[in-house]
């Protein structure tokens, strides 16, 4: 596989962000260019009360919605925080002009975009349990750095590309 | 000895309104009405109209005839029903809650008489018979000390104090006891202090304004007044802290005492 140049560039609101603008602002950075993948990072909703003498209860967290987007649904595990999306190198300057743009339209708080490298870029063997695929096949490079620790990769990983 | 309570060290206004909280002569400022039963069900010990269950026989059905403290110390209401010691915890989010642990436990010992209190960082906790609790628990939750965007009446899973706010400036709760309602702006609690659903919610009115509570809040912060603009509470900080490490390692404090013992 051919390597190619990538950078991550990180949005850092403010605020927590609803799922309404979430879908808003990812539908609209979504159709830039040079998008590779995109990470929504956030405290993660329980389905279920974990402890204490409600244990057990449903919790219908109305921030754990599904949100659409390039008509697949999605279903947010947690409320969104930071959002990461890797994109090709070359792509930077325009991409990072054009998200201002769409974040300063919709979001009604302050927020920081830095560009780096904020995921994990090397495999380790804990990897090849969280991606679930078995220790002999080869790791599919986009999803270094996606898994999430505390869950596989099937519940937490989509791929919508086109 | 007499002497006159300082409460708390400090010039800055952070240290006048922990002063204020602590001072049982000062009177808080009430802000909202929440009816009895609300409360009731908000801490879900026990059903609203149900009697209070009772852990021992009331006191004076009780045989104490050689025990002193009956004498000495007069027995709370609770304390004299027999009723069972129950819970109220409170998380109080660091952007400008008009509250914070240490200065609610510091507050709860000033002014109410037979609380067992334990702070944590992101919680604390008061303790003390379900009859005086209901009266306490509507005094906190009524008064200024209490906003319901920043304060969460939290039983269990009570993490968010330190995260950032959501877009309506309300507190992270991963079991969303209380919600937001966009066109009254008021919030209320749908779920009682653990979680369990209610049967209606229980309305707490709206949230205070973040410009009000960066007045009347007892947390430091570099966005609003930093501890470093308050030489006092920071020389008070400091001395304790020296004097800790100094007499936890022994250092220099003990050494005559130790000297003494091994014989020298």
């Amino acid at each position: 596989m051919e390597p190619i140049k990538a950078v991550d560039i990180k949005i850092f609101p403010y605020r927590r962000l609803k799922p309404a603008t979430t879908e808003k602002i990812l539908n609209e950075i979504i159709k830039l260019e040079g998008i590779l993948r995109v990470l929504l990072n956030g405290e993660s909703l329980p389905q279920i009360v974990g402890y204490g003498p409600a244990k057990g209860t449903r919790v219908n967290h109305e921030d754990r919605k599904v949100i659409q987007l390039k008509n697949h649904d999605f279903e947010l595990s947690v409320t969104v925080g930071e959002i990461i999306i890797t994109i090709l190198h070359e792509k930077q300057e325009t991409f990072l002009k054009k998200l201002e743009d769409i974040l300063g339209n919709n979001l009604s708080c302050n927020f920081e975009v830095s560009a780096g490298i904020f995921t994990k870029t090397k495999i380790t063997v804990s990897d090849y349990l969280k991606i679930d695929r078995g220790i002999e096949q080869e790791i599919e490079p986009t999803y270094i750095g996606l898994v999430d620790p505390g869950s596989k990769s099937k519940e937490t990983v989509r791929l919508i590309g086109d | 000895m007499s002497y006159k309570a300082q409460y708390s060290p400090g010039n800055t206004k952070i240290a006048e309104n922990r002063r204020n909280h602590m001072d049982p002569d000062y009177e808080l400022k009430k802000i909202r009405e929440i009816a009895d039963e609300d409360i009731v069900k908000i801490l879900g010990h026990r059903n609203p109209g149900e009697g209070y269950k009772t852990v021992h026989p009331p006191l004076e059905e009780m045989d104490f005839e050689l025990d002193m403290m009956k004498e000495m110390v007069e027995p709370l209401p609770g304390a004299m029903q027999g009723n069972r010691t129950r819970y109220i915890q409170f998380a109080d989010s660091m952007y400008n809650a008009p509250a914070q642990p240490y200065d609610r436990a510091r507050t709860y010992m000033w002014r109410f008489r037979g609380v067992d209190t334990g702070t944590l960082s992101g919680r604390q906790v008061i303790e003390i018979r379900e009859l005086d609790l209901e009266k306490i628990s509507k005094t906190l939750t009524e008064t200024e000390l209490f906003d319901p965007a920043k304060c969460g009446i939290r039983g269990a899973t009570v993490h968010g104090h330190s995260l950032r706010l959501d877009e309506n400036g309300l507190m992270f709760d991963a079991l969303q006891r209380y919600v937001y309602n966009e066109e009254t702006k008021e919030i209320s609690y749908i779920k009682d202090q653990v979680g369990r659903p209610l049967d209606e919610p229980v309305n707490m009115g709206e949230a205070l304004d973040d410009e009000h509570l960066s007045n009347i809040t007892t947390i430091y912060r570099s966005d609003n007044i930093s501890m470093r603009d308050d030489p006092e509470a920071r020389e008070v900080v400091e001395t304790i802290h020296s004097s800790r490490t100094d007499g936890g390692f022994g250092l220099e404090v003990f050494k005559d005492d130790l000297k003494r013992k091994i014989g020298e």
